[in-house]
């Protein structure tokens, strides 16, 4: 469930308490039992030095007005995020109560601050949508939704899926156009054969028919070896942008639907590329066919 | 027509026991075995022999297309052997003219472009190639056809294009191989008329049969078996 | 008329489909090519311009982060005074930004509030005129045609400015003119006046703070800079070139690595299908080949007829692939200008003669590259082996 949110301080206090680190790693003497823990990405421990168990003070400002020390109890790694692919996650993670005493105004009384949203897991997840619509209905100035419909991410998400798409179909209508120009080379390289098939007595049909079967055998081969290719190159395009990124974040995905879509479309459009070429050779007749 | 530049009293080609070896998978081949000739300037020889006797291996390599094995091959005073590919196609080029069993014109060039590739390639004007082509057309009787291309002319007509075309650049040689074997026999007539008439204005011919009657039309008859020419007739 | 790219030409005509369909179909992939080399420096380029434009050289933050996401500048006005005084700075213009609710009669919408110091104007008028006094706005092309308002019209304006939710005061406005703001995005309101009117409309009059001060230099942007963080080391100063460095490495780098790999395979499909395409070409007209090396044509020639017809039919395919390319890039374009947050003067898309001279080099290179097996098939040709068996088959 998403809060509506008027302003951004909150958010953006997260992210100045990481930005504005005001890093004083100093060894304690001794554990203080009660001193708040964190958490830091991978990426901060790694630019900052940090390890489990250090001390550090952190602030809301640049300035380290009220800050307050913390052990760090464990280095994470940041969920990927999409959205913020090429920064680095310098980023801590704390309880609540921990952030909202950090970044609370001396003027606002405790308990009274105000959160970006509320995660809600539900019992049972197909009732987002309903859930959502009740709490929108009972709460005025909330607003709730799915996190499937997650306003902007989705956005972008679909405007990609569409560019996509669109480079996708430039490239088969690329490929359609090749494959017919070796299909007629091909197709015309048997061209005496055809003739003399004719002269026998062969009907074009027949003909065609077995041009078909071909077609379709070459055209499932190529198609599968094309997937093959496919999840190999899969495997390369991850490990590059994933080391360039360094992130988890998955970019490229052969699913079985996808893989599916590629074969429904490259073998028909291979067999109807070899009968569509076949069939313009056939109207010529046998005899013309078998001349040389 | 005279077509040969060049004395008559020299050899145009003197080959000197070569030999042509094709290595294969299951052994080596002997297709040309010690084979001794010399062709002279207007001759007219015709080599006979069954399927594989090494008829046209033979012609290939008095034509500098391919390079025996070994032995001695003089074309024109120079050794074969010590040229180069660029040497050879320029020999080829000015020198020898080839007509093949199946024409090989291309399609997309019209009878007249067909003569007037090699002047091309051997930089002769294009007024000047235009005026050969047309006159060399003439010759084999195809003047009306210039303009065709050889899907629109019959076998014998094709054929007679491509010995234009070999006659393009004045050879002292033509070698023919096989150039009635895809033709009917009235036809081919016409063609062996036609090549007879080649030689009698100056040029040196040597041609590749199975057909009896072309190859006797010759004035040397040599016979070859199993790479070797076994026996030769003087007619 | 003989010579090579006139005997390619005639081969190619030889065969109208199979040559017409090659073309095509590098010019697909020559465009696609074309566009990735656009895309690849496209936002870039159009930030860049948009930046320019603006006609500030340098911004400077409170953070290290970009302009509008960090931390304010608490003394925003005291900052563009010491800032202003500077040697190398011709003005200084602190710009903030708030979310405000705009309602007129019935209508309401959300919208961006921005308030500007100074004189210079961060937009373009496109009807009426800057705001003269206080009191007065500029509305964006969606806001005037949502809420129905024109210049002369009321609008007033709820700003919500402070980290409470403490229901901010309206407060009218004049609509001095309808602008086109340069970070507009598409179907997203936005309204403009003084700095000193934004702060009334906070109720925070007087508060001085500002999301980022844009400085224009004297000329040197980057001394500009230097002077700027050694005067206030608590600032951070960027210049034009270093914000869009910053903001390559973040979300524009995405679109850079996808266009040098989309690059890439379209590169290696167009080589090996016409590779492809050349080498079956090739392996029908061996006879052919053979006999014209018979008849004296040098390997040479023959080699060089072969790479003729591949710069045939890569250059007639280049040359469509140009306007086709540029169809595709406004399709593409206008597919990706639909993510939130793009404003609507940003164009992934750019025109550069940078990326026409590498497509080009590009084409050229995959033709000779394509043209090297077939050529090395044609240069060792067997010609007495190749005529020997065209006769047996």
């Amino acid at each position: 469930m998403e809060a509506h949110r008027r302003h951004g301080a909150v958010n953006r206090c997260v992210f100045a308490v990481a930005v504005l680190l005001a890093l004083t790693a100093f060894l304690p003497s001794a554990q203080t039992p009660e001193m708040p823990t964190i958490l830091v990405t991978r990426q901060l421990a790694a630019l900052e030095g940090l390890a489990v168990g250090d001390e550090v003070r952190l602030a809301a400002d640049a300035g380290g007005t009220g800050a307050q020390t913390f052990r760090i109890a464990g280095i994470y790694e940041p969920t990927p995020d999409p959205m913020r692919l090429g920064s680095v996650p310098r980023a801590v993670r704390m309880h609540l109560p921990d952030l909202l005493a950090l970044t609370r105004d001396p003027a606002v009384p405790a308990g009274a601050e105000h959160v970006d949203s509320i995660n809600i897991t539900l019992v049972d997840p197909a009732d987002a949508e309903r859930f959502s619509r009740e709490v929108t209905t009972r709460a005025p100035g909330v607003l709730a939704r799915p996190t499937t419909q997650a306003a902007g991410l989705g956005t972008t998400f679909v405007v990609l899926e569409r560019f996509h798409t669109a480079i996708a179909a430039v490239t088969i209508i690329a490929a359609t156009v090749f494959l017919l120009a070796l299909t007629i080379m091909l197709v015309d390289e048997r061209r005496e054969t055809a003739g003399v098939l004719r002269l026998i007595g062969l009907p074009a049909r027949r003909i065609l028919l077995q041009v078909l079967v071909e077609g379709v055998l070459v055209a499932s081969v190529g198609a599968l070896f094309g997937l093959a290719l496919a999840w190999g190159a899969e495997g390369l395009i991850n490990r590059f942008f994933q080391w360039r990124y360094d992130t988890a974040l998955v970019f490229v995905r052969i699913t079985p639907r996808v893989a599916a879509t590629c074969l429904a479309i490259a073998v028909p459009l291979g067999a109807t590329a070899t009968v569509g070429a076949s069939w313009a050779l056939l109207r010529r007749g046998g005899l013309r066919l078998a001349r040389r | 027509m005279n077509h040969v530049v060049g004395s008559v009293n020299d050899t145009i080609v003197a080959a000197d026991r070569i030999t042509r070896v094709f290595p294969m998978p299951a052994g080596p081949v002997v297709a040309v075995r010690d084979v001794t000739l010399s062709i002279a300037p207007g001759e007219h020889i015709a080599i006979r022999g069954p399927s594989g006797c090494g008829k046209s291996t033979l012609l290939h390599m008095l034509g500098c297309v391919d390079a025996p094995s070994s032995g001695s091959l003089v074309f024109e005073g120079h050794d074969v052997a010590g040229l180069n590919d660029r040497a050879r196609s320029l020999l080829r080029l000015r020198h020898i003219g080839f007509v093949f069993q199946r024409f090989f014109l291309l399609p997309m060039l019209t009878a007249a472009e067909n003569v007037e590739l090699p002047q091309a390639e051997a930089g002769v004007p294009a007024h000047a190639r235009r005026r050969r082509s047309r006159e060399l057309l003439e010759y084999v009787g195809l003047g009306a056809r210039a303009d065709h291309r050889p899907s629109q002319l019959s076998g014998g007509e094709m054929q007679r294009v491509a010995i234009a075309r070999a006659l393009a650049n004045r050879p002292r040689l033509l070698l023919a191989d096989e150039p009635t074997g895809e033709l009917d026999q009235a036809t081919g007539e016409h063609v062996a008329a036609l090549l007879d008439r080649v030689n009698a204005d100056g040029t040196a011919l040597v041609v590749v049969t199975h057909d009896p009657v072309l190859a006797g039309r010759a004035r040397r008859v040599l016979t070859m078996r199993d790479g070797r020419i076994e026996g030769e007739v003087r007619q | 008329m003989m010579a090579p790219l006139a005997f390619a030409w005639r081969a190619l005509v030889r065969q109208p489909a199979r040559s017409t369909l090659a073309v095509l179909g590098v010019a697909a992939v020559g465009a696609l090519l074309l566009d990735m080399l656009l895309l690849s420096e496209g936002l870039v380029l159009s930030m860049r311009e948009l930046l320019d434009r603006m006609g500030f050289d340098v911004r400077v933050t409170a953070g290290d982060t970009l302009p509008g996401a960090g931390p304010e500048i608490a003394d925003a006005t005291a900052a563009s005074a010491a800032i202003g005084a500077l040697p190398g700075v011709r003005s200084v213009t602190a710009i903030r930004s708030e979310a405000a609710d705009l309602h007129h009669r019935d209508r309401q919408a959300d919208a961006a509030f921005i308030g500007v110091s100074g004189t210079p104007r961060v937009w373009t008028i496109l009807r009426g005129r800057d705001p003269a006094g206080r009191g007065e706005l500029v509305l964006n092309q969606y806001a005037a045609e949502t809420l129905r308002l024109v210049p002369g019209a009321v609008v007033t304006v709820r700003a919500y400015c402070g980290d409470d939710d403490a229901a901010p005061p309206p407060v009218e406005f004049r609509v001095a003119g309808v602008a086109e703001l340069p970070f507009d995005t598409p179907e997203a309101a936005s309204a403009a006046t003084f700095l000193g009117d934004l702060e009334e409309a906070c109720g925070t009059p007087g508060a001085g703070r500002a999301d980022f001060l844009a400085v224009t230099s004297t000329g040197d942007a980057a001394a500009a800079a230097a002077a700027i963080t050694a005067a206030r080391a608590d600032l951070r100063a960027f210049t034009n070139d270093q914000l869009i460095g910053r903001v390559q490495q973040g979300g524009f780098t995405y679109f850079r690595q996808i266009s040098t790999v989309l690059a890439t395979i379209t590169i290696t499909f167009a080589l090996l299908l016409i590779t492809v395409l050349l080498t079956v070409s090739v392996n029908q007209r061996l006879g052919e080949i053979a006999a014209l090396r018979a008849l004296g044509f040098s390997q040479r020639r023959v080699v060089l007829d072969v790479l003729c017809e591949a710069a045939l039919i890569v250059g007639t395919g280049g040359a469509l692939s140009l306007p086709l390319g540029l169809v595709l890039a406004v399709w593409l374009d206008g597919i990706l200008k639909r993510m939130p947050g793009i404003p609507t003067e940003m164009h992934f898309f750019v025109l550069e003669p940078q990326a026409f001279v590498v497509h080009g080099l590009l084409l050229a290179a995959t033709a000779l590259v394509a043209a090297a097996y077939p050529m090395r098939i044609v240069a060792r040709l067997p010609i007495a082996a190749t005529l020997r068996n065209e006769v047996i088959s």
